[in-house]
């Protein structure tokens, strides 16, 4: 151990003359890994902004329950109160019919001149029902043993829909990290490899001089570890630009999708990409240097 | 310090390179051994040096002994060894220095004194001055004052200089003779294989062994 510290800086030197001495092939491979951490970066960025949506979206999961207009307010209230305590429901209020017509104009925009031509308000008050979305069906349940209830109007088909949508990119984004890894991991054992070979003879000699095989090994383990972190980190830079674009021309045309705050987003990608840069960088280098002695 | 006793070698191809070998050498002895091309020098350094292991009989160097399977002891082994190479094996796109420091690195050898070592080294071979000049600059004989360097550098109990004398002219080869020498004392032994025997004519106190098909014969010099 103390001959580890005694040649750090022995280490780093060897490192940069491994990597110097096949500069082209090791720039090359930088960008490579760079390129293919830069797709991990954006994926792992849209893998969060969809979460971030669906959790948006679920969290106004909402059904609104008609009830019959011939009961009185007091009924109304009765009702409510039952309402609330079915298990799955977080909020209850009503919605008057004229705050129900607010809101259709609201919606509508400059298109609201068509309620004009209602001579009366054609929309019935409601009761507005919160609901934690995995307890749908319990309260959609609850809901029909209760009286006074005219119709139910849940919004399951979208919901569903969202959570496929959900499903897919979740998927998607295991599928492309499994698919970056293996990438890494055979680009940077190969360049390990290649280093060995490059290196056999000062390898050779340093082994009948008596060096211990960590000794030998660990410049090697560097080069790689720093061609994956280079890469991380011209992937990250990548990332972040391409993501600052993404939020401006969201921004504009898009802006009821509910994004994440860009810095945390960033600070999170830059995390994952540098961790994730480091351990494959790593790993692939073991994975050579093993290839490389059992050869 | 090492004791052969029988010692054949076969390598995988068939050949027999040496074969009945009996010696021992002490500490603070010199041995020359000389011989034609192929007559086993070589293979007989490298048995020492545990870069080959005996296919026949036992060999023990520096009380360890030379056998397959022993990767950690046979590295300890090394580690006491001062090896010239007979292509000197200096590394390419380092300095003289930073060769001869190489050496060492891996030898629980405090920075500050690593550097000091590589340092003496360097001026008893006579290279100060190249001291940091990158190797592929050096001439033949320069280089091979650095290989002597970092050897010696490493304070070795055994020193194995492989046909130092090749390539040089008498006046040269026997600068160099004496260089290796010189670095014997009471606890270090130093062999030295040349297939020159003439250069060794007159030395005293050493031991000869003369190899002929992989086979040896002892004799007294002086």
């Amino acid at each position: 151990m103390k001959n580890f510290f005694y040649n750090a800086a022995y280490f780093l030197k060897e490192a940069k003359t491994v990597i110097r001495l096949n500069l082209l092939s090791n720039i090359f491979s930088l960008f490579s890994t760079g390129l293919i951490f830069f797709i991990l970066a954006m994926v792992i960025s849209c893998w969060w902004i969809s979460a971030q949506v669906v959790k948006a979206i679920q969290e106004e999961a909402e059904i609104n329950v008609f009830f019959d207009e011939s009961i009185g307010d007091g009924d109304v209230m009765q009702l409510l109160g039952k309402i609330k305590g079915i298990e799955g429901v977080r909020e209850v209020r009503v919605v008057a019919e004229d705050e129900a017509y607010d809101r259709m104009a609201a919606i509508l925009g400059k298109e609201a001149r068509v309620l004009e031509f209602f001579d009366d308000n054609p929309f019935s008050p409601f009761i507005e029902v919160k609901i934690y979305l995995e307890k749908m069906d319990t309260v959609l349940e609850e809901l029909g043993t209760l009286t006074g209830i005219q119709h139910v109007r849940d919004n399951r088909a979208v919901l569903d829909r969202l959570r496929n949508i959900a499903g897919v990119l979740n998927s998607l984004g295991y599928l492309v990290v499994a698919a970056v890894g293996i990438s890494t991991l055979v680009i940077i054992s190969h360049i390990i490899r290649l280093g060995i070979f490059n290196n056999r003879e000062p390898i050779d000699t340093l082994r009948l001089l008596g060096a211990p095989e960590f000794f030998i090994a660990f410049p090697f383990l560097l080069v790689g570890l720093l061609l994956t972190l280079g890469g991380g980190m011209l992937a990250a830079a990548l990332a972040a630009f391409a993501l600052k674009h993404v939020y401006i021309q969201m921004a504009g045309p898009l802006p009821f999708i509910p994004l994440p705050p860009r810095e945390a987003l960033v600070s999170g990608m830059i995390i994952v990409v540098m961790s994730l840069s480091a351990i494959l960088g790593i790993v692939g280098s073991l994975f050579g240097l093993s290839s490389a002695k059992s050869n | 310090m090492i004791e052969a006793k029988d010692v054949g070698l076969r390598y995988p191809d068939g050949t027999l390179a040496l074969k009945n070998i009996d010696l021992r050498v002490e500490p603070g002895e010199i041995v020359y051994i000389t011989g034609s091309n192929g007559s086993g020098k070589t293979s007989l350094l490298k048995l020492f040096m545990g870069a080959e292991y005996p296919t026949m009989g036992s060999l023990k160097v520096l009380g360890q002994p030379v056998v397959k399977g022993q990767a950690a002891a046979i590295r300890q082994l090394r580690m006491a060894i001062g090896p010239v190479f007979q292509e000197f094996r200096l590394i390419k796109g380092r300095t003289a220095m930073e060769n001869v420091m190489l050496g060492m690195r891996f030898l629980d050898i405090p920075p500050g004194q690593l550097k000091k070592n590589a340092g003496d080294a360097l001026v008893k071979v006579g290279l100060e001055h190249k001291a940091h000049s990158l190797v592929e600059n050096l001439s033949w004989g320069e280089s091979q004052r650095v290989a002597i360097a970092r050897a010696v550098a490493r304070k070795p109990a055994l020193i194995l200089a492989d046909e130092p004398t090749g390539n040089l002219d008498k006046d040269n080869a026997l600068k160099i003779l004496e260089l290796l020498t010189s670095f014997k004392d009471k606890k270090t032994a130093v062999i030295i294989t040349t297939h020159a025997p003439h250069l060794i004519e007159g030395e005293k106190d050493a031991k000869h062994i003369r190899m002929e098909k992989g086979s040896m014969n002892w004799e007294r010099l002086g």
